[in-house]
């Protein structure tokens, strides 16, 4: 039907018919680099102004209206303005790390979608120890965070690049182990194989089954994209912006977009680990495409994400930390006991 | 090289004049160890604009519109100050109807002005929805004011003598409605923040200021009785026809931001229950005394304090029997106020500071004038 | 294909390693020793221990070297400094390192590495966790002991009394 995966097969079989292996490998890399990026684009283009739009309406108001149909092409409007602007480069910043935090946050944000499922067989590679390589390659965010505080030589900056790295190494923490519990029922780390076992109807989702796992996979993953009540690295009315203070233009807008990025990485790992992925909640509905329902499932969480900001105040660094260490881990360790019991009794 | 040789260094940050949560332009040097504030040093009067010494070049009824902006968010009640103080060095009576209506305003621009506040404070502490559903009901009283004034933000409304213009046909339909949704709107906040544990971590316990140190600094206003002083000049020494209203005098426990924001919104609904009495016992007849602009009061001095939204607001006018006042002194809240943020901020997260800040309700061009 | 993104990575991984013992910005060589870590992780992949791969950047790209940067911003006087590389004993570090370079090499060419014939086993983590929690279950606690050691003693260092 719908699916796309025969699609990309059609291609693929094009290209080796037309071309020699080594160049379709080299070919298919960077062709479904540009995919991903594309797509991924798209999502924070919509993103941006949805999380404008539901902002608006939760407060009574109705965001932006006038370029296009209910301001549809603001994102657009917004990133032309930012391409004209002026780049600056503060006099005492460090010149190449100033200018290479934001690269090397972008392609942090972007090098986790290797390993996603999108859909069924819609994945660049499954690894063997995909959901690992997700939170080991979005560690690159912190450096970049750092990278940013201190090169801009401003004191705002700096404390926000140290509150992220203290804050995004505290939640890393409890992130990872509260995967862990999935990881011991699903019994391998590949995405695919996750999802794979999560078929059927909808309780068979391990959200059910990991109920807590869940909630201290969500808290933390909020903490590590920085969204409100955890935002305090850039925390507006504390730190002015924190680390991303002294940047202007795109390279300011390469931040944002890694901000609304990783929102869409942390909702796309919880519906694969949690909300059964590609799958539908009924066998009966899957006559609609599996990509649609774990584009649906993602933009469902993104939407909960946005709740969260603009329903919370912001908390403080060290309730955030205390938060991590005092409440978050010794709960994902309770979870990692309690399912290995539950694995050892049934 | 050992611990103990090792060193550690504050860090100076300047906090402002261009700095996104210090309410206008306020200057603040701090010294921070980690996170933790150690030394708040306030710098103010980027928004001096001599407004004491505009007063003695000014006659009497002149004047009225510069009070407006010495306090923008409650030009009501600024007024009020003055014009009070001004009939009282001349002895002027008024006619009840404009004692009513002065009334009516400055308590609806006292719930304005808390709205603002609560609005910049849940800002400060990171909660933007907040801000717009204070907003939203900050936006009906400026209707009515424009309705009666024609201004939303400088109103220039009340004369000595009087006020300067009677309430429209339309104004007292539209009071009453929103009287009546009000206190809803205000259990809306309270759903928002009070229960909510993160707003309840970040407020309770943060910035106490005891009793002695309020007394010290003369703190005044909400932020006084958030102390736990009862202390109130509508009720201590009651001005204008407040002695004839029924309302309580709401007051805090520990001092802390936490009933700083309790004793505010505990205010709001006083002060929508004095709006309600005012409108209901509103008389009829002249709501103004002709005064000539050239009004001269007898030589003498006089000194009269209203209760304003931020606490005391007084003036001080000595006259020498011209139609100018020969000095003025203007006492804002603010001021007296802000001394107070470097003892109760100090050993506080930068965080906690922006809270206090806020808790305290300061407003930029009453502390400079 | 492999051989040349071996090749790379090498070059990386020197150069890296280079800039990080000679650039006078220590800031600047913590970052260097990032990428050469990164580097590292990628010839585990190379060599198909991808689990591996993982944890190199998970834990010293995430956790160590973060540390590292973060005590360099912490320590104002540090930063922005130009740090000095030389001391007053050129010559009998140059000696050590000289018969330091002469061991290895001499180690290297005289090894004759073994060549595992069979395919690795896949997938890594299920054979790693394994062989952790059955023939190398008493080093693998030793370990732990060794890292809560080193938490305590963090810990009372850092205690304020």
């Amino acid at each position: 039907m719908l699916e796309l995966r025969p699609i990309f097969d059609a291609i693929g079989e094009f290209l080796n018919s037309i071309l020699p292996e080594f160049w379709v490998t080299i070919v298919s890399a960077f062709g479904t680099g540009a995919i991903i990026l594309g797509v991924a684009s798209v999502f924070v283009l919509f993103f941006v102004w949805w999380e404008r739009k539901v902002s608006a309406h939760m407060q009574q108001r109705y965001g932006p209206m006038r370029t296009g149909w209910h301001g549809w092409l603001q994102t657009i409007a917004d990133g032309v303005k930012l391409l004209q602007k002026e780049d600056l480069i503060p006099r005492d910043a460090d010149k190449l790390v100033y200018l290479f935090a934001p690269v090397v946050c972008f392609v942090a944000a972007f090098l986790a979608y290797v390993t996603i499922p999108f859909g069924e067989g819609l994945i660049v590679q499954d690894l063997n120890i995909g959901i690992l390589y997700i939170i080991a390659i979005t560690t690159f965010t912190v450096v970049s965070l750092l990278m940013a505080g201190w090169a801009s030589h401003n004191k705002w900056s700096l404390l926000g690049g140290m509150r992220s790295a203290a804050q995004i190494i505290s939640y890393e923490v409890p992130l990872s182990l509260s995967l862990i519990g999935v990881i011991m029922i699903a019994e391998t780390l590949s995405m695919v194989s996750i999802v794979v076992q999560q078929e059927g109807w909808f309780w068979n989702w391990y959200v059910f089954r990991q109920p807590l796992g869940f909630i201290v996979y969500y808290i933390a993953a909020t903490a590590e994209a920085n969204r409100t009540p955890f935002d305090i690295p850039e925390a507006e009315q504390e730190l002015v912006a924190g680390y991303n203070v002294e940047y202007s233009g795109m390279k300011w807008a390469m931040f944002f977009f890694a901000e609304y990025i990783n929102m869409l990485t942390i909702s796309a790992i919880a519906v694969t680990l949690f909300f059964g992925g590609w799958h539908a909640p009924a066998p009966f509905l899957d006559f609609i495409p599996s990509w649609i329902w774990f584009v649906g499932k993602c933009l469902l969480s993104v939407f909960v994400l946005m709740w969260f900001r603009w329903t919370y105040p912001r908390v403080r660094v060290d309730q955030l930390m205390a938060f991590a260490w005092k409440f978050m881990l010794p709960l994902a360790f309770v979870n990692i006991i309690l399912t290995g019991f539950g694995i050892y009794l049934f | 090289m050992s611990v103990k040789q090792l060193r550690t260094e504050e860090m100076l940050i300047n906090m402002g004049p261009q700095h996104p949560s210090t309410h206008g332009v306020c200057k603040l040097v701090i010294k921070m160890d980690g996170e933790e504030v150690k030394y708040i040093q306030p710098h103010v009067g980027f928004l001096h604009r001599s407004i004491e010494k505009i007063a003695e070049n000014r006659n009497y009824p002149q004047f009225v519109p510069y009070t407006d902006r010495i306090d923008y968010c409650a030009s009501m009640n600024a007024n009020h100050a003055y014009v009070v103080a001004a009939e009282k060095l001349g002895d002027v009576e008024i006619p009840e109807r404009a004692e009513y209506l002065r009334v009516i305003m400055a308590e609806l621009n006292r719930i304005a002005s808390h709205l603002v506040w609560l609005a910049t404070f849940t800002i400060d502490l990171g909660a933007v929805t907040p801000f717009l559903y204070a907003f939203r009901e900050r936006e009906d009283i400026l209707d009515l004011f424009e309705m009666t004034c024609g201004q939303r933000l400088t109103y220039n409304y009340m004369t000595i003598g009087g006020v300067g213009w009677d309430i429209p046909k339309e104004f007292e339909p539209k009071l009453r409605q929103f009287l009546k949704i009000f206190p809803s709107r205000i259990d809306d906040y309270e759903d928002l923040l009070t229960n909510n544990p993160i707003f309840l971590h970040r407020t309770k316990g943060v910035g106490v200021l005891p009793k002695e140190t309020a007394y010290e600094y003369s703190v005044s206003g909400p932020s006084l009785r958030g102390s736990g002083v009862k202390w109130d000049i509508r009720k201590a020494e009651p001005y204008s026809i407040y002695d004839k209203f029924d309302f309580d005098i709401p007051i805090g426990t520990e001092g802390d931001a936490w009933d700083r924001y309790k004793v505010r919104l505990q205010e709001l609904r006083e002060s929508a229950k004095i709006v309600e009495q005012a409108i209901d016992g509103l008389p009829g007849g002249d709501f103004k005394k002709k005064v000539p602009l050239t009004w001269k009061p007898p030589e003498g001095e006089v000194f009269c304090r209203i209760e304003a939204p931020r606490g005391e607001m007084a003036y001080h006018i000595i006259s020498d029997g011209t139609p100018k006042p020969y000095r003025m002194k203007i006492r804002t809240a603010s001021f007296c106020n802000l001394q107070v943020l470097p003892i109760i901020g100090v050993n506080h997260m930068i965080a906690d500071l922006v809270a206090i800040f806020g808790s305290l309700d300061i407003i930029l061009p009453e502390v400079d004038r | 294909m492999e051989l040349g993104v071996f090749y790379i990575l090498a070059a990386v991984i020197v150069v890296s390693g280079l800039l990080v013992v000679t650039l006078k910005n220590i800031f600047h060589s913590a970052l260097m020793l990032i990428l050469c870590l990164f580097g590292v992780a990628g010839i585990y992949i190379l060599l198909h221990a991808d689990f591996l791969a993982a944890v190199q950047v998970l834990l010293y790209v995430g956790g160590v070297t973060i540390l590292m940067i973060f005590a360099i911003m912490v320590t104002h006087q540090l930063t922005g400094k130009k740090i000095k590389h030389y001391n007053e004993q050129p010559v009998p570090a140059g000696l050590i390192i000289l018969s330091l370079l002469i061991l290895l090499i001499v180690s290297i060419t005289r090894t004759a590495f073994e060549v595992a014939d069979k395919a690795e086993p896949m997938p890594t983590v299920a054979v790693i966790g394994r062989a952790l929690m059955t023939d190398y279950v008493l080093p693998f606690e030793v370990v732990s002991v060794v890292l809560l050691v080193a938490l305590i003693g963090a810990i009372v260092i850092a205690r304020r009394d």
